[in-house]
């Protein structure tokens, strides 16, 4: 199907705050990670909190509310690995859709 | 440790719900390399079928889910535990499109049972969250439903069997409509019953559920035989005008609510 002719016929306009929404659900969901028997976000907040520890090992409260001791480096490494990952795709897409119309 | 997925799929007299397993089933092969088994009757079962599913379980479908002129053949889910063949299974909807192997991620997720509470809506960021009625608690979702074979599974069921056969009671107690059942609400009550009354996170998957829901249209970008790209067109209502509006997408998994859309996609 040539959908483009398509929207072009219905007049559709592409609609960024609905193309954000969609790439925000899809990739914040890759976010999610199960290491070292917990459930973690590779978010921003947890890898900085792993990057100020000294120690080897920290018991962190996982997406579940559950208390976890953790191995910090391999947990951060773990989390900064698909951080990295999702976010240049993320970013990638994100500018494809960018100069939609 | 076997790992497969499972999918219900009785015709109804409007949808070839067969044919929609059929197409989830190779996408799950496709995506998630799991096998694949189906529960159906005799009747549903196409002559000239081709595609072999892992297992083919026979079962009485029950047609008495009636509402107006439709008939959803929804019921007996909670057989999914009797008829799995699988240590680790993932109970999917047929008109769930698999475009990833995000799924697979489930089985991380599965002490007992996962399933999802929140739902994103494909163009409607603002959607809101589904409860079982004004009064009550938020809806659990049927839709992915991951589970191993334990005590807690089997008690999930079989709280499931029971509500589905005094559904009428549990409509009143909670509030919503008895005209219609749904799987949902039975997954719902069933998860909170077997927690004493109480709501164990624990079991429910980190990430949304997307929807595809009504007034939006997709359209495949290039038609191949895994496509993942497509063009979602939606008809927006505002004061009184309809405007289209659209985006494209691509690789990721997604609920298709109207079943008219699913089978245009296939």
């Amino acid at each position: 199907m040539d959908t483009k002719k398509l929207v072009a016929d219905m007049k559709a306009r592409f609609e960024h705050n609905s193309a954000k929404h969609y790439l925000k659900e899809k990739y914040s969901s890759k976010l999610c990670v199960a290491e070292q028997g917990g459930y973690w976000k590779a978010d921003v907040n947890t890898i900085s909190f792993l990057n100020s520890l000294t120690s080897k090992t920290v018991v962190l409260l996982d997406l579940y509310d559950i208390p976890v001791s953790v191995n910090v480096k391999k947990l951060r490494d773990k989390l900064q690995s698909v951080y990295d990952t999702v976010m240049t795709e993320w970013h990638k897409e994100y500018k494809d859709l960018e100069t939609k119309r | 440790m076997t790992r497969g997925a499972l999918l219900f799929a009785f015709n109804s007299p409007k949808v070839d719900y067969y044919a929609m397993a059929e197409y989830t089933a190779k996408r799950i092969n496709h995506f998630l390399d799991l096998p694949v088994t189906i529960v159906t009757d005799e009747h549903s079962i196409p002559k000239n079928t081709t595609y072999k599913f892992d297992n083919v379980v026979i079962s009485k479908p029950d047609k008495d889910n009636k509402f107006r002129d439709d008939i959803w053949i929804n019921k007996g889910r909670y057989q999914a535990y009797e008829y799995s063949p699988y240590d680790e299974t993932i109970l999917l909807d047929v008109d769930y499109m698999v475009n990833s192997d995000r799924l697979l991620q489930v089985f991380d997720y599965v002490k007992d049972y996962a399933c999802h509470q929140n739902i994103a809506q494909l163009m409607i960021p603002e959607g809101q969250q589904e409860q079982l009625s004004n009064i009550s608690f938020p809806t659990l979702w049927a839709t992915v439903l991951g589970f191993r074979k334990t005590e807690k599974t089997e008690q999930l069921f079989a709280c499931m069997k029971m509500i589905q056969k005094n559904y009428s009671h549990y409509a009143a107690l909670f509030n919503f409509s008895p005209d219609i059942y749904r799987n949902d609400f039975s997954l719902t009550i069933a998860h909170r019953l077997i927690n004493g009354h109480h709501f164990d996170k624990s079991n429910i998957l980190p990430w949304n559920l997307m929807h595809v829901w009504l007034r939006t249209n997709l359209f495949v970008e290039k038609k191949t035989k895994y496509n993942t790209k497509y063009t979602v067109i939606y008809d927006h209502h505002k004061n009184g005008k309809v405007k289209k509006e659209y985006i494209t997408i691509k690789d990721m998994d997604f609920h298709v609510i109207n079943k008219d859309v699913f089978l245009e996609l296939m």
